[in-house]
């Protein structure tokens, strides 16, 4: 930058803290935002990026600490504030309603609507933005008809609907495929040219290289650094958001095929709205193999993990386990059957987070032995076999008796995988392992991936984690609206190939 | 110039303690005398009198502990019923239709059996309630898992029903004839429950509940199947997909569920009644929920909270003789009692914290 | 047998009563309603109409007024429903379990307080109070047959009818309904909003404890001009079963009510016309009935998305 252009300031965030129970999710944060640029904030899951934008929103309050607007301080003691004061914020889950249009959804309380109100000139409006930023999606339809790209725009504008002179992206990306991302980066440098101001959240250091102007970098509730982009790159980023070197690849041992443990053919089943989810999809799994599924989520990974899991019925098509069709037998005979599962939803799904570790350890085979010894649950053994599994696995809880809910957020995935590899099943069946958990945790279960693939066991791994596909797995299929569109071998293939894939360009 | 301003936050405990679960369930009580005491003046009668009566009148004297040992059995039975539906958060508003469709199979194996010995006789009665029980509330499970009907509404709809059906039999083929009264003649001896202790009518009703109590605790707490009941009811989506059935749980645990209910019909009639009446239940199905939410959903402490309501129960009709107020004022307390037991919950969740704000 | 009731007369009288049993029903479903819509689950419904009712005939007994009674029905109504929201909504607490609570409490206490104002020494003389007039319509009600079944109703029952358009203007016309309708099927969306989560469903619950207030004070005020314990009947729950059988859809509501107060209207004439049938089954008949019309609707329901969740900001 020239010495004499000076940037405007237009946000000062001043030792911000804000705490919640047994956790300091922000310390002391004190952050500096120009007009006209594009500001990221960037660090691991449990940072404390979201808690500072939820301040920054009106979401929660913080517990101490000063936020200045264009010099003067303010106070955002809720969201209808932040509104007031033009800033406007992007979720990184979508807080849309699903049975409204998007219409519906922008206008849905704002000062402009009548009490009886028109919407004919609101359409005007948004149509205007539209075409403004050249998107096209139909506008009156119900958000649940609308692709998650397409959602994603309707959060935008309905920031944008209101006015705002700052604009909160929160994870904006971990939905698109890498061309949608492409688009809004560019939708982003526009809004930045005339004048909008954007804070961006993420934990991606390939996005944060290519359209961020500065960087803030969070540590565990702590500010570490501002630096400007241009001035660093992505190992010293890393760096810096972890505290330590970082282990950029883990090491993957050359793939031996063997024989065929699980095929999938033709499978078709509906979602919950009732629309064709599964169009078709076929596959194999082999011992010993790791095949990745790339995909935006909502193109039917979560209804085919259902399908394999027994939890949703499949309307065709079949599942052949060790030589036998299995489609549509039950969660707890394909469990018997060596049928393992990661969730992507670990405290939906995974665990039951009022139950204690222990218990949790054996959930599923509450009737087997060793856990039951004739009409009762056997307590000395349940308490050794979860001794054994905590030492084993290094999960950090003061006792097996503890309630789960009380485990941080890797230490209850510790318990899923422990729970799910001392199964020993033939198949693995993993959903976002690694979402929202540490860097040490994700190599922890990048490695525990591995030797089990090296045991021969055969894992089906989904994640929207491009990187960590192409890091773990021998073959990767991606599947777009139901559909395999192909699978590739990750050494003959590139980012860009998948991602274009992933948006059903073949 | 630096100047602390003092905050309170109100913020969840990481842990909950027990201390404060009983300590709030104690200021709940006491909160809900203090209200009642209120309704006590209403009627000009003398508070202390009042409370000195109902005390006596449940625990001050041995005709009275037993009496309130037989008030609180029917109140064990519908608690442990809604424990074991609640616990799945299985809502289970039918303890009342349960409790007297037991009554009912009880009276109808008494019309089918008359001659039998006691023992023998006592057992086809407890099965035939559990049957009826079980039965009852399975409709609804079925209802549930076929067409998606709330179990709420329609155990609720169904207990309207079935005090239907027992006006209508013990207005026509069960009616005894001695009177205009719809009520059924008196039951053969040998089809009594043994008495405990005769001078005090004491039967072993009281017993069976007990039995009860430990064996629903058993269940719950320490069987697979319990552990699956639990686990439906605090995350049935992570229960589902390890493998629990859902629909099926339901069934089971609604089948228990009405089957504990109508064992206390049968008990009721067997042991205490000796006659099948429309009033047969004073509200028991809808008391035993509030037992249950008391006793936290344990099965044991049912046990107690069952023996503190039967108290207040039998200590109303001492305290009416006393002082002249009416002895539904009892369901007004139990209400007013779990209104505030509820509130006092929150105790139990959250915490003030001090925060200090620099500024 | 069945012959008997074709007469005109008996027809007219059928249908007017309809009309007549539908109100007070009607009033809560609506109400219970507008809750559910803003998330929040009235179980309670039963014990608010009973409260009205008690509240209602004691007021009109002791003032000689029925529209005083009417406003203290309502009053009471939306008092209690106040102290469930306090529970359901600020402490976030099971809210079947509130409303279970509620009735309870309504039971216990207008019994009692029954008792000890109307009881007293022993000696039952039963209290009553005129009930409202009907009131006919100008013109309208002169036309033959429909003037005697529509337009021959008392006051009460023609606001019943049109809060029903008016409810359905409110949710679908105006921006607070949209509003209200958002915070059911998503809240933390509408929380992103800046608006007030806890104001709108505060402002629902105790719309549904007045309305349910004010059609329990209707059946001792404008039906049998005296208060019996239970007078209700089940007409609370009834209410929440509407709302399922209407899909939550104002007319679809007044559908539902319609034909449960024409099937009670039905049982009550037949009892008059000596059917042998025992008046017990007849009783059971509405409640049958409500069971079977959830196993139609419960299948394809569009219960709103986030109803009985409590909100918080975590």
């Amino acid at each position: 930058m020239s010495a004499e252009y000076k940037p405007e300031i237009i946000l000062e965030i001043s030792n911000l803290t804000k705490r919640f129970p047994g956790i300091v999710a922000n310390d002391a944060i004190s952050l500096e935002l120009y007009k006209g640029e594009i500001h990221a904030l960037l660090g691991e899951n449990g940072a404390g990026k979201s808690t500072l934008a939820e301040c920054l929103f009106g979401y929660y309050q913080a517990d101490s600490g000063e936020i200045r607007l264009l010099d003067q301080v303010i106070h955002i003691s809720s969201p209808s504030d932040a509104i007031d004061y033009r800033i406007g914020m992007v979720h990184q889950h979508f807080q849309l309603i699903d049975t409204f249009s998007s219409v519906e959804n922008i206008v849905l309380g704002t000062k402009s609507l009548n009490i009886i109100f028109n919407l004919d000139e609101a359409r005007q409006r948004i149509k205007a933005l539209c075409d403004q930023y050249e998107l096209s999606f139909d506008i009156n339809a119900e958000i649940w008809k609308l692709s998650i790209g397409e959602q994603q725009w309707v959060e935008i504008l309905k920031a944008l609907y209101v006015g705002i002179d700052l604009l909160i992206l929160d994870e904006p990306t971990a939905v698109l495929t890498p061309q949608e991302t492409d688009k809004l980066f560019s939708v982003l440098k526009s809004m930045k040219e005339s004048g909008l101001s954007i804070i961006f959240i993420t934990h991606k250091l390939r996005e944060v290289m290519a359209v961020a102007d500065r960087i803030s970098i969070l540590r565990k509730g702590k500010k570490v650094a501002t630096i400007t982009t241009s001035e660093t790159n992505p190992k010293e980023l890393a760096r810096m958001m972890v505290g330590r070197e970082v282990l950029f690849r883990a090491i993957k041992d050359a793939s031996f095929t063997g024989e065929e443990v699980l095929t999938v053919n033709n499978i078709w089943t509906r979602n919950d709205r009732g629309v064709d989810a599964l169009k078709g999809v076929s596959f194999s799994l082999y011992r010993g193999q790791i095949l990745g599924l790339a995909g935006v989520t909502g193109n039917g990974q979560k209804e085919l993990f259902e399908v394999l899991t027994g939890v949703r019925k499949a309307t065709q098509g079949e599942v052949i386990l060790s030589g036998e069709n299995v489609i549509n037998f039950d969660p707890y005979q394909l469990m018997l059957k060596g049928i393992g599962y990661i969730p992507e939803d670990r405290l939906r799904s995974g665990i039951i987070s009022d139950f204690k570790v222990s218990e949790n350890l054996y959930l599923g085979r509450q009737r087997l032995r060793p856990f039951r010894k004739g009409l009762f649950i056997d307590e000395s053994a349940i308490q050794h076999y979860s001794k054994e599994l905590v030492s084993q696995f290094d999960i950090t809880t003061p006792s097996v008796n503890h309630l789960a809910k009380n485990l941080s957020g890797g230490n209850q995935q510790k318990v899923i995988l422990a729970r799910e590899f001392t199964q020993q099943p033939k198949i693995l069946l993993a959903a976002q392992p690694t979402r929202g958990l540490d860097v040490g945790i994700v190599e922890y279960v990048h490695s525990q991936l591995l030797m089990k693939r090296k045991e021969g066991m055969a894992i089906l791994l989904a994640s929207e984690e491009l990187e960590e596909l192409f890091l773990l797995s021998d073959l990767i299929a991606v599947i777009f609206q139901g559909e395999i569109q192909a699978i590739l071998d990750p050494a003959n293939t590139t980012l860009e190939k998948i991602g274009l894939l992933m948006a059903g360009v073949r | 110039m630096k100047i602390a301003v003092l905050k309170y936050h109100i913020e969840r405990r990481e842990h909950e303690s027990t201390l404060a679960t009983i300590l709030s369930i104690i200021l709940a009580i006491l909160a809900a005398l203090l209200i009642s005491a209120l309704l006590i003046r209403m009627d000009g009668a003398n508070v202390l009198d009042a409370y000195r009566s109902l005390f006596i009148g449940g625990f001050g004297s041995w005709r009275a502990i037993f009496e309130t040992l037989n008030k609180a059995t029917p109140l064990i039975f519908t608690g442990l019923a809604t424990v074991v539906a609640f616990r799945a958060q299985i809502w289970n508003i039918g303890g009342e239709g349960q409790f007297l469709a037991g009554a009912m199979a009880a009276y109808l194996a008494i019309t089918l059996f008359p001659k039998s010995p006691n023992s023998i006789l006592i057992i086809v009665i407890l099965v035939f309630a559990l049957l009826a029980g079980g039965a009852i509330a399975g409709i609804s499970s079925f209802i549930k898992n076929r067409f998606n009907v709330d179990v709420i509404v329609s155990t609720v709809m169904i207990n309207y029903i079935i005090k239907f059906a027992l006006s209508l039999m013990l207005y026509t083929s069960w009616r005894d004839s001695s009177t205009f009264y719809p009520q059924s003649p008196f039951i053969p001896e040998n089809s009594y429950l043994p008495m405990l202790v005769e001078k005090y009518r004491f039967h072993a009703g009281f017993i069976l509940a007990v039995l009860f109590a430990i064996i629903t605790f058993l269940l719950v707490e320490k069987t697979p199947a319990g552990y699956e009941l639990r686990a439906l009811g605090f995350n049935p989506i992570a229960a589902k997909s390890r493998g629990i059935n859902p629909k099926r749980t339901l069934m089971w645990i609604l089948l228990v569920s009405g089957s504990l209910a109508a064992l206390g019909g049968a008990v009721e009639l067997i042991g205490l009644t000796h006659r099948l009446r429309l009033d047969i239940s004073i509200n028991y199905g809808f008391t035993g929920i509030i037992v249950a939410m008391l006793a936290d959903l344990n099965p044991l402490g049912v046990l107690v909270t069952g023996i503190l309501f039967g108290g207040l129960t039998n200590g109303s009709f001492a305290m009416q003789v006393k002082t002249g107020v009416p002895t539904s004022i009892a369901f007004a307390i139990q209400a007013i009692i779990l209104l505030f037991v509820l509130t006092a919950s929150i105790l139990t969740r959250y915490t003030i914290r001090k925060v200090e704000d620099a500024h | 047998m069945l012959i008997n009731f074709l007469q005109p007369v008996i027809i007219i009288s059928i249908l007017a009563s309809t009309i007549r049993i539908a109100t007070p029903v009607l009033f809560a479903a609506l109400g219970e309603l507008v809750s559910e819509k803003s998330g929040v689950m009235n179980m309670g419904v039963e014990g608010m109409m009973l409260t009205g009712a008690f509240a209602g005939f004691y007021v009109a007994y002791q003032s000689g007024s029925l529209w005083l009674g009417i406003i203290a029905g309502m009053l009471a109504g939306m008092g209690m429903s106040l102290i469930m929201a306090v529970m359901a909504i600020t402490l976030r607490l099971n809210q079947t379990v509130i409303g279970l609570a509620m009735n309870l409490l309504a039971s216990g206490l207008t019994f009692y307080l029954y008792r000890i104002t109307y009881e007293v020494g022993g000696a039952i003389t039963t209290p009553t109070v005129d009930i409202f007039p009907a009131v006919r319509i100008p013109l309208l009600s002169n036309i033959p047959y429909l003037g005697d079944i529509f337009f021959s109703q008392r006051l009460l029952t023609y606001i019943a009818f049109i809060s029903v358009p008016l409810t359905w203007f409110f949710l679908y016309r105006t921006k607070q309904g949209m509003s209200l309708r958002g915070i059911g099927e998503n809240p933390r969306a509408v929380d992103t909003h800046g608006i007030n989560i806890k104001r709108y469903q505060y402002a629902a619950v105790m719309f549904g404890g007045l309305l349910a207030g004010l059609g329990g004070a209707f059946l001792p005020l404008a039906s049998t001009g005296l208060f019996v314990s239970e007078i209700t009947a089940g007409r609370g729950w009834l209410a929440i079963v509407l709302v399922i059988a209407g899909n939550w859809i104002p007319w679809k509501v007044m559908l539902a009510s319609l034909i449960f107060a024409f099937l009670d209207s039905f049982q009550l004439q037949a009892q008059g016309l000596g059917v042998n049938i025992p008046f017990q089954i007849m009783l059971a008949f509405p409640y049958l009935a409500a069971i079977i019309a959830m196993m139609s609707t419960r299948v394809k329901s569009i219960a709103p998305a986030a109803l009985g969740v409590p909100y918080a900001r975590e």
